[in-house]
């Protein structure tokens, strides 16, 4: 059964013109990585709002067609509930920190949802183990640097066990290389754990080796929905200003020269392998 | 502001650091009453005096002094006021008895500035807040309570980039005439209020998607608990209560002047 299935969505925020997305299907089975991409103001975080229940019950507005997930349909459950099945990371991370301590921080879902204490000690370290924090558990949330903060904001959804954990652009306030590890926890997070990923990203260089699926928005409707080595050969893709991973490009390069190096690549090592391979293959 | 500087928490451990934020409340309220009660220089020096070893041992030396420093200003207000005031209205005859009278009215004010300061400087505001949910005020409040005193350094922060960007446009904020200084200031105001609006609302958001009001029982990861050092310290305050009171109604406390034998 799919986690997350809707159909025919249109939603329209409260006193806005034209719906921020339009007649959207879409259907996401568990355990897959879903990178979302698109330019700016296609509807990305508009749709994200919607898998926890954020739409319509804090932003009002009208939503028409069906919405499930985790088998709820979101119309009919209040947020807290459907926060229990998806955790949702927002893009700054010193907006979704409250408490004076890292650890604190990590139990406010918890401590909202009125977990017995020894319960809640076990799973805020084990968010904390996972993400990486164990360490800085006391610190003030607001003293550690972004990428840190991030890791805290993933580790209070991690806390409260959902199957699904949406991230809208975690990554846009951050260097490279907390980018790049903020990302590998996410991995993590799908592959050893399970649980079901809904990444927001223009990193798609840095995000793209790890999805098994790309959805692309543009103005306000699914235009490309599949593969990340499919996805990135469109020229839809291309042309509406995805930014489509280096290495990709650069295998579409060598294929119009004439070289063939096989499989479309997602990483530089992916990439770098094929054409070792391809070269010997030639010589040999 | 210096002054301010002295009830900013700093996190680090001592003894007076981990005692009960309730039980500590009730010491220096008992200290504050004490103040109150006694207008003479002497007990209130004894008052002061008798505070600087829990300074010491709370390891808060630097911020107290900072804080004392900065509330010299108005100790000397208060003391140039009490003067002036005996002076006139006053029975008093020697000069000597006005001073010593305006210093007990300084001295009271810095041993409650002082007594407030050992609170703020050795509670957390996460300890702090905690401590309010258990005497039952309502969670929301102390939520309010503790998300303010984390985002006054952002707000703080925010303000400052928001003026240097309107002054690298070349807003004045030091002019000659006032009222176009405060409107002057408007365009520093209205930035910085749109954005703690829209904060506020993605903090929203946020709690929101943490199951904020999932349940009225809401339950915390920790719980204060009062052990025998947070009892004996109420003890200790109750028994400083009431050798005060003993020593307010039937001790005759000679002042300094007579000690020293000034005359008037
Ligand atoms: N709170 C809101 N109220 C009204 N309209 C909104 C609101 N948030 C977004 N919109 C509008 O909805 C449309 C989709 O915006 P959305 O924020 O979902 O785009 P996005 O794909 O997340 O863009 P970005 O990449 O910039 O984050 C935009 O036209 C935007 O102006
Ligand atoms: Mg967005």
């Amino acid at each position: 059964m799919a986690i997350i299935e809707a159909r025919n969505l249109t939603y329209t925020y409260p006193y806005a013109e034209s719906p921020a997305f339009k007649d959207v299907t879409l259907r996401i089975e568990r355990g897959e990585f879903i990178l979302l991409t698109g330019p700016s103001g296609c509807g990305k975080t508009t749709l994200c709002r919607c898998f926890n229940g954020l739409i319509p019950h804090f932003y009002g507005g009208k939503l028409e067609g069906e919405i499930t997930v985790a088998g709820l349909r979101t119309i009919e459950h209040p947020i807290h509930e459907i926060a229990q099945h998806v955790g949702l990371v927002f893009q700054n991370p010193e907006n979704q920190l409250f408490a004076l301590t890292i650890e604190k921080d990590v139990a406010f879902g918890l401590e909202n949802l009125g977990l017995p204490r020894d319960e809640m000690r076990r799973r805020v370290d084990w968010a904390l183990k996972v993400t990486g924090i164990y360490d800085l558990k006391n610190r003030a949330p607001f003293e550690v640097f972004g990428g840190q903060q991030q890791r805290v904001a993933i580790a209070s959804v991690l806390a409260m066990q959902p199957e699904v954990i949406v991230l809208d652009e975690p990554t846009s306030f951050l260097d490279p290389l907390s980018a790049r590890n903020i990302l590998g926890v996410i991995n993590r997070l799908n592959k050893e754990l399970g649980i079901t990923i809904i990444l927001v990203e223009h990193r798609l260089d840095l995000a793209s080796r790890y999805a098994n699926r790309v959805i692309v928005m543009n103005e306000g409707q699914i235009i490309l929905d599949g593969e990340p080595r499919k996805v990135f050969l469109e020229n839809e893709a291309a042309l509406i200003g995805v930014g489509i991973p280096k290495v990709v490009r650069l295998y579409m390069l060598l294929k119009r020269a004439g070289l063939n190096i096989g499989r479309v690549p997602l990483s530089p090592e992916e990439l770098s392998k094929s054409i070792m391979e391809a070269l010997i293959f030639d010589r040999g | 502001m210096s002054m301010f500087d002295g009830l900013k928490f700093r996190n680090i451990s001592s003894p007076i650091h981990r005692i009960d934020p309730r039980a500590k409340f009730i010491y220096v309220l008992t200290f504050f009453i004490i103040a109150v009660f006694f207008n003479q220089l002497i007990p209130l020096l004894i008052l002061f005096f008798s505070q600087i070893p829990l300074i010491i041992i709370a390891k808060v030396k630097k911020e107290w002094l900072r804080l004392i420093k900065g509330s010299s200003f108005f100790a000397t207000i208060i003391f140039i006021m009490n003067v002036i005031s005996l002076y006139f209205y006053s029975g008093y005859s020697s000069l000597a008895s006005i001073i010593e009278q305006a210093s007990a009215m300084t001295v009271r004010f810095i041993v409650l500035v002082e007594s407030f300061s050992i609170f703020f400087l050795t509670t957390s505001p996460d300890m702090l807040g905690l401590s309010l949910e258990q005497i039952g005020i309502p969670y929301e409040f102390c939520f309010a309570f503790t998300t303010a005193i984390r985002f006054v350094p952002i707000l703080a922060e925010e303000a400052q980039t928001i003026i240097d960007a309107q002054r690298a446009r070349g807003l004045e904020l030091e002019g000659e005439n006032f009222m176009k200084r405060i409107r002057n200031y408007v365009p520093i105001l209205i930035p910085l209020i749109v954005n703690a609006i829209r904060r506020s609302l993605e903090l929203a958001e946020a709690m929101e998607s943490r199951a904020w009001g999932a349940t009225e029982k809401r339950t915390t990861l920790y719980m204060l608990k009062m052990e025998r050092r947070d009892y004996c310290l109420i003890l200790i305050s109750a028994l400083m209560l009431v050798a005060s009171l003993y020593a307010w109604l039937f001790i005759k406390i000679p002042t300094m002047t007579q000690i020293l034998n000034i005359q008037g």
